[in-house]
């Protein structure tokens, strides 16, 4: 049985199940307490649990990020909010230098159990630095974890896992996706961290699109599909560390590859995943690679200029028609 | 005050001076053998401020957490076995995390060691995080956490004090200025007169002689206690001094005076005289245990000369949760 959720409301019954699950796991943040969270994800939560386990902070992401590794060595389970994830190079030096290495730097096996929520997503016209997607910032970053779900039901199922999860997780969240509904089991269910999944089959072209682009992915997926082209999308749910045999697998089957992810092409996820592919399926291929991705400036804040940053379905369907066509 | 010089039994005090001892010989030691044959890790010595973190060490609980800069070598000798700390400075796999990391940032939790990394003052942010666990999970742990004058002109240094404030954090911070950020004079860096002004964020601080190890034992085993009890943090200026350049690669730049000032007020010779009007110890005492501990530390170094390097495998501890291929970065 599951039941029609939002993003929103997935998201909020995770961190509630949790804090009610294990006492050791507590959530902060800016706002996160007293308001419920700027897009209130965390609403009623301090109320239930009280403002021990849920609680606001001062404005200093540096705080957030370093008092989490503490608190996650100490042997808690935080859970913070940066908010925007534009503000994570803020926290970056506690998340690159401080929480990816000290499973490597201790004498023991002291891990940094944190999951950072932070969000992303453009479209909404809130220009330069309230949208960014930030995966390939950290995703050179051995000992993190990336989670980038596009589901309700992920969302939900991923957030449990990040937070039972020994390493530390960086949860992306699309916050344009926030009101988006899907399917929520009703029973207690966790979904793994780092096991690619297969959105949609077909067996004409391989997408692999990450975070908010898969569902832009399938809708381009389904107009193909009235043009006899039958596409298999691949959403690999956590970026880093990656689950490539599904899309090995898959290119094998389909020999085109496009990539889709809403950062800039250059440096990105979907170069990564090309990479790969032309490691161990090169002579698989039939066409090129086609990777569609964000032009390389930064999001820009007029309507018109925004409109020609945000990939969408069209963009990914004349990269699979461009591939197909080679 | 909680914790006074008078309340330390005979016992205690010779601890206190014993720890000195080890501290300055592992110190002398390591100088001595870096000159000597080379060490893989580049000595910051301590030499000349000893006694802050002996001092500090001296009233805290064997579970508390303490976070040393990297010039805390005490936190280190009084926490950790001495073959592994030395096994650190060579990266060999007897080292604490089998030559992955160096001995300066080395964590482990069953010694109550924090993890830090190379930068300066990043680990203060952690320090009260781990303060804020202690208080999540219900412990009563006190998370002590040692850093330079230099820390102080990070916001990392700002933002912490503010934070453990104002969630009223168990946790004391002990600045150890030795009046030196790297090569600079901490005067040419900062506008106030003492670093205890730079802490004013609403929680208590104090200026302790950094040079009197009974003076250290007093302020940190207030300031532990205040924490303990749920009155929050707290801030020490332990004034001090290092008789050496910030790393051994670096060329003495202080003149002669200055340096002979500070060894008037040396740590350990002032404490060790102390105990001797005192009758706390005899010469015998100090010939035996000095003796007893160049021999512990040059076992140690002898120990890590002849270890082995660790094997390849070690590199490839980065997650816990997950199984890669550490060449590739994908899972398995």
């Amino acid at each position: 049985m599951s039941t029609e959720q939002t993003v929103r409301e997935s998201l909020n019954q995770a961190l509630h199940e949790e804090l009610d699950r294990d006492e050791s796991v507590f959530l902060y943040g800016e706002d996160v307490g007293d308001y419920g969270g700027l897009y209130k994800i965390s609403e009623g939560l301090k109320d239930k649990f009280g403002e021990q386990r849920v609680f606001d902070t001062p404005l200093a992401e540096t705080s957030l990020g370093g008092t989490a590794v503490g608190a996650a060595l100490a042997g808690a389970r935080p859970v913070v909010e940066i908010m925007y994830a534009d503000f994570l190079p803020i926290a970056s030096d506690h998340l690159i230098n401080y929480a990816a290495k000290m499973y490597f730097n201790y004498g023991d096996e002291t891990s940094v159990p944190l999951v950072v929520r932070a969000m992303y997503g453009t479209g909404d016209g809130h220009g330069l630095h309230h949208g960014q997607s930030p995966e390939a910032w950290f995703m050179n970053i051995p000992g993190l974890k990336i989670v980038m779900p596009s589901t309700s039901r992920d969302y939900k199922g991923l957030l449990k896992s990040a937070i039972r999860d020994d390493d530390p997780v960086i949860f992306l969240e699309n916050k344009m996706k926030y009101d988006s509904r899907g399917p929520v089991p009703d029973d207690e269910y966790t979904v793994p961290l780092c096991e690619s999944d297969i959105k949609r089959t077909g067996s004409d072209a391989t997408i692999v699109a990450i975070g908010g682009m898969v569902n832009t992915a399938i809708e381009a997926a389904e107009n193909l599909s009235e043009k006899g082209l039958e596409c298999e999308v691949v959403d690999p749910r956590t970026v880093s560390p990656l689950d490539m045999d599904p899309i090995l697998e898959s290119v094998k089957k389909t020999n085109v590859l496009v990539v889709a992810q809403e950062a800039p092409t250059f440096g990105g996820f979907g170069s990564e995943v090309a990479s790969q592919v032309i490691d161990d399926a090169f002579f698989y291929l039939d066409a090129p690679v086609k990777r569609v991705g964000a032009p390389f400036t930064p999001i820009p804040f007029a309507e018109n200029l925004e409109e020609m940053y945000v990939q969408t379905a069209s963009d990914i369907e004349d990269a699979v028609l461009d591939a197909i066509n080679t | 005050m909680w914790y006074v010089d008078m309340d330390l039994e005979a016992e205690d005090k010779r601890e206190l001076l014993g720890n000195l001892f080890l501290v300055r010989q592992f110190e002398e030691h390591t100088i001595e053998v870096y000159q000597d044959r080379g060490i893989r890790e580049l000595p910051h010595s301590s030499l000349g401020q000893e006694a802050v973190g002996v001092g500090a060490c001296f009233p805290t609980q064997e579970d508390d957490i303490l976070v040393p800069s990297l010039r805390t070598r005490a936190v280190m000798l009084l926490r950790a076995p001495l073959n592994q700390i030395v096994a650190g400075m060579y990266g060999t796999e007897s080292g604490p995390s089998n030559g992955r990391t160096t001995e300066h940032h080395m964590g482990s939790s069953g010694n109550g060691i924090l993890g830090t990394t190379g930068m300066v003052g990043s680990h203060l942010n952690p320090s009260a995080g781990a303060a804020l666990g202690s208080k999540v999970l219900g412990d009563d742990r006190v998370t002590i956490s040692f850093l330079g004058d230099g820390a102080t002109q990070r916001g990392e240094f700002h933002t912490a004090l503010n934070f453990a404030t104002v969630k009223q954090l168990p946790v004391v911070y002990v600045i150890e200025n030795n009046q030196r950020t790297e090569a600079k004079y901490i005067d040419d860096l900062v506008e106030v007169d003492d670093l205890a002004e730079f802490a004013n964020h609403g929680l208590p601080t104090e200026i302790v002689d950094g040079q009197d190890v009974t003076k250290m034992v007093d302020a940190v085993g207030n300031a532990v206690e205040r924490a303990r009890s749920g009155d929050g943090p707290t801030v020490i200026e332990a004034k001090t001094y290092r008789y050496r350049p910030h790393a051994e690669t670096m060329p003495e730049t202080r003149d002669r005076d200055e340096l002979e000032y500070w060894k008037d007020r040396d740590p350990v010779k002032l404490y060790k005289e102390r105990l001797l009007d005192e009758d706390v110890i005899d010469e015998d005492w100090v010939e035996k245990t000095t003796e007893h501990l160049q021999t512990e530390i040059e076992d140690a170094f002898k120990f890590a000369e002849n270890d082995s390097l660790p094997p390849e495998d070690a590199l490839f501890h980065v997650y816990k949760d997950a199984d890669i291929d550490h060449w590739t970065g994908v899972v398995r």
